[in-house]
């Protein structure tokens, strides 16, 4: 009996899947997230939209300043994302609600690298340019990178940006979370320090989120009972609170799992000890001993 | 002759700087000039008491409008000054507000545990850094100005809301920034002013300073001339 070539795959991926389950579940993925990271909760109905964070970020990471920095009228008028130019942007957003006298209220939102817990572009760069650093920013060297640019296809924010205008030496570009400045004591985020409002604020994780619940609790009528990137993709150190829904805010609703877990245990169970690879060559060399055997055989001589 | 005029033009000159040495000034002006240098020992310990309790408090204690004697402030603590300057002091006229708000919980809204302290304490006791570790709910200075003055204009939809109508910016000394040759040309002022303030430059030729058009019923010959003007057939001399 000769193979179909279909049979053959469908015979091949019974056996892989059969075997990656078990595997799987043996070494259970864990989180490689640090245990008391900074982070930064953005209280959403605290920003006045004055965008003194993106010139500061411009500033600190001597990124070219603003388009139009003291001009909040026409600038809100297009969505913006970050990019290779802008680490931060400010967005406003008309989300139906309105003032005592009758006039919409914008809200607006910040948006910026995440920092995730575990991050997917961590995961998914090939060379360990990104790193997860114990301080809850996930950095970035540009001599290990090959620009790949996996991590902008990974991240679930959709934050990497890339200097495609450099032919020469291009980077991937994101916020750094001023890993120089808040690794020294008492040092902030350029954004943090400068806001007026206080819409960000910068500590420990884990006493964001008590003071996030804190706030939410107090004010029970003006925010919504979540925080935005508590759980999401497994936890962000950048965190949000807002009285409008996230989604209305372009925060991309999100599963709860961390983006790298599915990935890194297909991955990993494949290659553990190598067995796929071993197990994928003995069934190559079984098939061709076979098909040799039934080459040799006399009877088969002369045949089509 | 030239030695006649000589005293009088001294005379006027020495009397003018005398005058202006001793030109009037305000005297809250300096009173809240050295009052916003000042910082206060930080209050650790609070009462947090709900918004009409506290209304109530203060209407026991008696405090009313006579109780306010600081009328002036100018808004420029060193808490904030030390980590940036990018602006002039924002001045802010206590005693207006006390008497348009005629109530003092709205600022005032929490008091110190301490029974002995003044019912009423200033901003800057309670509200020092931002981020502390030890107290993380209790927001910085500059956030507290910001988030009350910003909160109750815009509930109230009276007094300013943008950052340039409360704070003056800080310009820098333009001696040194302005690089032109002696005797320059009005075409070198231009470029000189446009090489950082482009962006102005762009706005103003949007404007109707540089779009009007329409009779100059001032102006002999162009009385009734509707087609006249800057947009249309008179010159831009830069």
């Amino acid at each position: 009996m000769l193979l179909s070539r279909r049979n053959f795959f469908k015979i091949l991926g019974a056996a892989g899947a059969s075997t990656a389950l078990p595997a799987g579940s043996a070494q259970a993925w864990s989180s490689k997230a640090p245990d008391d990271p900074y982070g930064c909760l953005v209280d959403l109905t605290r920003c006045v939209g004055c965008r003194k964070c993106e010139e500061e970020c411009a500033r600190v990471n001597e990124l070219p300043a603003p388009e139009r920095p003291n001009c909040q009228c026409t600038i809100f008028e297009k969505n913006r994302r970050p990019d290779d130019d802008a680490f931060t942007v400010v967005n406003r957003y008309f989300t139906g609600r309105i003032d005592n006298f009758n006039k919409p209220v914008p809200t607006y939102a910040k948006v910026q690298c995440m920092h995730c817990q575990d991050p997917a572009c961590v995961s998914a760069c090939i060379v360990g340019a990104l790193t997860k650093d114990e301080t809850g920013a996930v950095r970035y060297n540009k001599d290990k990178c090959i620009g790949c640019r996996y991590c902008m296809v990974a991240c679930p924010f959709e934050i990497p940006a890339y200097e495609y205008d450099d032919p020469i030496t291009p980077k991937v570009m994101k916020c750094t979370f001023c890993y120089d400045r808040i690794s020294k004591d008492g040092g902030l985020p350029g954004c943090a320090g400068i806001c007026p409002t206080e819409a960000i604020t910068f500590g420990k994780r884990s006493t964001l989120l008590k003071v996030g619940k804190k706030r939410v609790k107090e004010n029970p009528g003006i925010y919504l009972d979540h925080i935005y990137g508590e759980k999401e993709v497994g936890g962000t150190s950048w965190m949000y609170l807002s009285s409008v829904p996230f989604k209305k805010v372009k925060l991309p609703g999100l599963p709860e799992t961390p983006s790298p877990k599915l990935s890194e245990t297909i991955h990993h169970s494949l290659f553990s000890y190598l067995w796929s690879p071993i197990a994928l060559f003995g069934v190559l060399a079984a098939f061709m001993s076979r098909t040799k055997k039934e080459a040799d055989n006399p009877d088969n001589k002369g045949g089509v | 002759m030239i030695k006649k005029l000589f005293l009088p033009v001294i005379l006027i000159i020495v009397i003018s700087g005398l005058c202006l040495a001793n030109s009037w000034k305000a005297p809250d002006q300096e009173k809240a000039k050295e009052r916003s240098k000042e910082t206060v020992p930080f209050i650790k310990e609070y009462v947090d008491d709900c918004k009409i309790n506290r209304r109530i408090c203060l209407m026991d204690a008696k405090v009313s409008l006579e109780d306010v004697k600081d009328v002036y402030f100018l808004l420029d603590s060193p808490v904030i000054k030390e980590k940036e300057d990018h602006y002039e002091p924002v001045r802010f006229a206590h005693k207006r507000h006390a008497a348009l708000t005629k109530d003092c919980s709205k600022c005032h809204h929490f008091r110190p545990k301490d029974k002995d302290a003044l019912e009423t304490t200033r901003c800057s006791a309670c509200h020092q850094d931002a981020f502390n570790p030890e107290r993380p709910e209790r927001i910085g200075l500059k956030a507290a100005y910001h988030q009350q003055c910003i909160a109750c204009h815009k509930d109230e939809a009276k007094g300013p809301t943008g950052c340039k109508e409360c704070h003056l910016q800080h310009v820098p000394d333009h001696k040194e920034l302005v690089k032109l040759p002696d005797n320059a040309d009005p075409f070198q002022v231009t470029a000189e002013c446009n090489r950082c303030h482009d962006a102005q430059a762009e706005d103003m030729l949007k404007t109707a300073h540089w779009l009007w058009k329409g009779p100059s019923p001032y102006t002999t010959g162009h009385r009734k001339d509707i087609l006249h003007g800057k947009g249309t057939t008179a010159l831009n001399n830069y």
